[in-house]
């Protein structure tokens, strides 16, 4: 019984905090976005993830470092209690969340694996030994990167005929900037955690990292150019068509494509993505504080994490 | 928001009045401003009285926030270009959706229209990278 009480509180305790952060970013993340004003757009991106993923994140920290030890410390295993109507209910609630969000990743990425074996038949790796293989194929979309643990760009016979030498290289140097961003793993975490309201969120984290892949495939006036010529040959190809969920094209959408060419058009070293390790600057001494937060607190923490569970159960 | 829907059909061009949309292009440009600021540099030649009557008309239509600047306001757009141009859209669609009397027509005109637009669009974008890339080869040439 006290497993399934300490089960059960973890889960009910999970499932509130993970519903109430995800509305709270549903409802707040362009006010996040309007007052933190990311200059590029992979930093819009990365914070477009990160406002995404934060309950998802937030619930299973407070929940390991908390919920899950207060119960383990401070609660008397032998007492006879039952596990409680509230905890009863929010914990299978939470269970249901987690079976729904996993059948959604493990359709997505079963989907993908399947269209991916399709677009392999009848093509050639473009070039051998390449870390990131470049598949040129009849059967794939015009330009697309799919997978996650072992990703593949695939370029049609179509997109090749079309392109340019110039325009092909700039083009799957975007795609493969989505590889390195890890794009596709995060649409597969999206898929993992529901909510519903997020939407717009990940519509404009889509657009974001479209342009952060923009700004990471050109490093001059001539490639802005050369992936604008892309841009616009590939949309002249048709290629909206309908793609696996863990796939990214290199066109998003009609709306988004004039908007990135003319971004591109107006192309200056700015959108250049600059070294990340100034990052750390800031990171590091954050996190290094919370680190200290948690450890100068955590006794207390704890107390009041078990009144509060207490409470649930009653 | 829905309140802004209605002020907007069919686009918020055509349902607000040309002066209050210029006001309004003027404040999207500035981010905000007084009736003053917005008469100083000239570009709008109307009396005080008049840009004031209409700045205030579009705060009662919720398209605008003030705040007390001294005696004056400070106007600024409550939202964006694109979110007010994205309601106008969604509004258009949704009347043209529901105004047919086979379902299936309306958004057979719809993806003709679209379909048309599109290729205008690239056109345009072609022509725009065309330009562009014979003023980087002069630049370079120089």
């Amino acid at each position: 019984m006290f497993a399934a009480r300490c089960i059960g509180v973890s889960l009910a305790v999970f499932v509130l905090m993970y519903a109430a952060l995800s509305l709270a970013v549903s409802r707040g993340w362009r006010f996040v976005v309007k007052v933190w004003k990311p200059r590029l757009a992979g930093s819009s991106a990365d914070l477009l993830f990160g406002l995404r993923m934060a309950p998802l994140a937030v619930a299973a920290g407070v929940t390991l470092l908390f919920t899950l030890p207060s119960f383990l410390w401070l609660e008397p295993r032998f007492a006879d209690e039952a596990i409680g109507s509230a905890p009863l209910t929010l914990g299978v609630a939470c269970l249901l969340l987690f079976a729904a969000g996993m059948v959604r990743a493990i359709t997505a990425q079963f989907r993908t694996s399947r269209a991916v074996a399709e677009w392999l038949e009848g093509g050639s790796v473009m070039e051998a030994g390449a870390k990131v293989p470049v598949v040129r194929t009849p059967n794939a979309p015009n330009l697309t990167v799919a997978g996650v643990r072992s990703p593949r760009v695939f370029v049609s016979e179509a997109t090749m005929a079309a392109l340019s030498p110039a325009e092909l290289r700039t083009a799957v140097r975007h795609e493969l900037s989505h590889v390195r961003r890890y794009d596709n793993l995060k649409k597969l975490l999206f898929r993992f955690a529901i909510f519903p309201g997020m939407g717009d969120l990940q519509r404009q984290w889509s657009e974001a990292t479209e342009m952060a892949a923009d700004d990471a495939a050109v490093s001059s006036r001539r490639e802005a150019l050369d992936l604008a010529a892309a841009l616009i040959k590939v949309s002249r190809l048709g290629s909206l068509e309908s793609s696996p969920a863990l796939a990214i094209g290199l066109l998003h959408s009609s709306t988004a494509l004039s908007a990135r060419i003319e971004r591109l058009f107006e192309w200056r070293t700015v959108h250049a993505p600059r070294s990340q390790s100034r990052s750390w600057r800031y990171s590091l001494p954050a996190g290094a504080a919370v680190i200290v937060l948690v450890a100068l607190t955590y006794s207390a923490a704890l107390l009041r994490m078990h009144a509060l569970t207490e409470w649930l159960v009653r | 928001m829905k309140k802004v829907f209605g002020l907007l059909r069919p686009s918020p061009a055509t349902r607000l009045g040309p002066l209050e949309f210029e006001l309004l292009q003027s404040l999207w440009a500035r981010g905000s401003a007084t009736v003053r600021e917005l008469l100083a540099d000239g570009s709008i030649a109307l009396a005080y009285t008049t840009v004031m009557t209409t700045l205030d008309r579009l705060y009662k239509k919720q398209l605008l926030d003030r705040v007390s600047e001294g005696r004056a306001f400070r106007y600024s757009p409550r939202h964006t270009r694109q979110e007010l141009e994205k309601a106008a859209a969604g509004e258009t669609i949704r009347q043209l959706l529901d105004s047919g009397t086979t379902a299936s027509l309306p958004l057979s005109y719809l993806v003709e229209a679209v379909s048309e637009h599109d290729a205008r669009l690239l056109d345009e974008l072609q022509r725009l990278l065309d330009e562009k890339r014979r003023e980087l080869r002069e630049q370079e040439e120089q």
